[in-house]
């Protein structure tokens, strides 16, 4: 092996988004026009997903086993203690299928990052910041169409402020709505790209240094093991929080 | 201290997030053990309660690793 090796070229390619995905044995292929890895993985995650609820789920039994039991019971945590603690009954009911859907394409996409074949979309900003932008377009949109815009003013007023510190409060609680909604962003992006630059700093070593890396693979090893904790946290985690954001824009009166 | 790379100051203000945040997110797993310890039936809404605010004092911590990161490859 003549050519050097430079790590941080070798643990860039594999977290950036790139034209070319590489498979094992083949060449690498030459995506299309207007797609990346990453937009590949976005429709691999809806294949799945669709996959998954529409047929290989067994509506004709009473009693659910198998996969249909494994979906009923994350789809039923979602809405019981997800959807209904936020959102109150009916909303909770209503608003379920989105937390649904952020937690199973979440959930997903970040157990995809740890195969080898495919590649951790959840690890681009675009893709977080999309689905922090969708949870802002309910707190916005929603909140106005639920409550009027003057409903949608009350939710920045707490109740018993004087007025002159209402005036400062008021930007504040508003920039806030931005602020909840880049923390979602960076929460999600930061976690799958340290946990994947860790992954591949350790395999890295390898070609460093050769057979005495053996503790680093061995690391690498328990650290890819504690990723499929996080991946499963982290979708739980932006799903709960969307679901309480969205919750104290529909119902400001209930917060305080 | 000419001799310091760039990289040198991302290193150390990475270390530091990483202080603060082990910090807080080690009081809020000992006061829920404390919590538990207590009172075993509270246990389920003990757990959810620390899964969250771990999981946004680390959102925090992750926003400085970020801009560590942009530290580092920006002259």
């Amino acid at each position: 092996m003549t050519e050097s090796f430079d790590l941080n070229r070798y643990i860039k390619h594999h977290i950036m988004d790139s034209y070319e995905w590489n498979l094992p044995f083949i060449n690498p292929i030459q995506l299309p026009e207007g797609l990346s890895l990453h937009g590949v993985m976005l429709i691999i995650a809806s294949m799945i997903m669709l996959l998954l609820f529409v047929v290989l789920y067994n509506k004709k039994k009473r009693v659910p086993t198998g996969i249909t039991n494994l979906l009923e019971v994350f789809v039923l945590f979602i809405r019981d203690e997800i959807a209904i603690n936020a959102l109150g009954k009916e909303d909770g009911r209503k608003m379920t299928p989105i937390f649904c859907t952020f937690f199973f394409f979440i959930l997903i996409l970040n157990l995809m990052g740890l195969v080898p074949i495919f590649s951790t979309a959840t690890a681009n900003v675009n893709v977080t910041a999309g689905l922090a932008l969708i949870t802002l377009s309910f707190m916005i949109f929603g909140a106005i169409y639920k409550n009027g815009i003057t409903g949608f003013l009350k939710a920045f007023t707490p109740s018993g402020v004087p007025v002159p510190v209402l005036i400062i409060l008021m930007p504040i609680e508003i920039v806030g709505l931005f602020i909840k909604t880049f923390a979602l962003t960076i929460r999600l992006f930061a976690n799958m790209l340290a946990g994947h630059i860790v992954i591949f700093s350790l395999l890295g070593m390898v070609v460093l240094i050769g057979v005495f890396a053996l503790p680093a693979v061995l690391l690498a090893l328990l650290i890819n093991l504690l990723e499929i904790f996080i991946a499963f946290l982290q979708a739980y985690i932006f799903t709960l929080l969307s679901a309480m954001f969205i919750g104290q824009m529909y119902h400001p009166e209930h917060e305080r | 201290m000419e001799t310091l790379s760039p990289g040198a100051f991302a290193a150390i203000g990475a270390g530091l997030v990483t202080i603060g945040a082990a910090y807080g997110i080690g009081k809020i797993a000992s006061s829920a053990v404390e919590g538990i310890a207590r009172q075993p039936e509270a246990a389920n809404k003990i757990q959810t309660t620390m899964l969250i605010a771990a999981a946004l004092i680390e959102g925090v911590a992750l926003f400085s690793a970020v801009v560590c990161f942009m530290a580092l490859t920006t002259s």
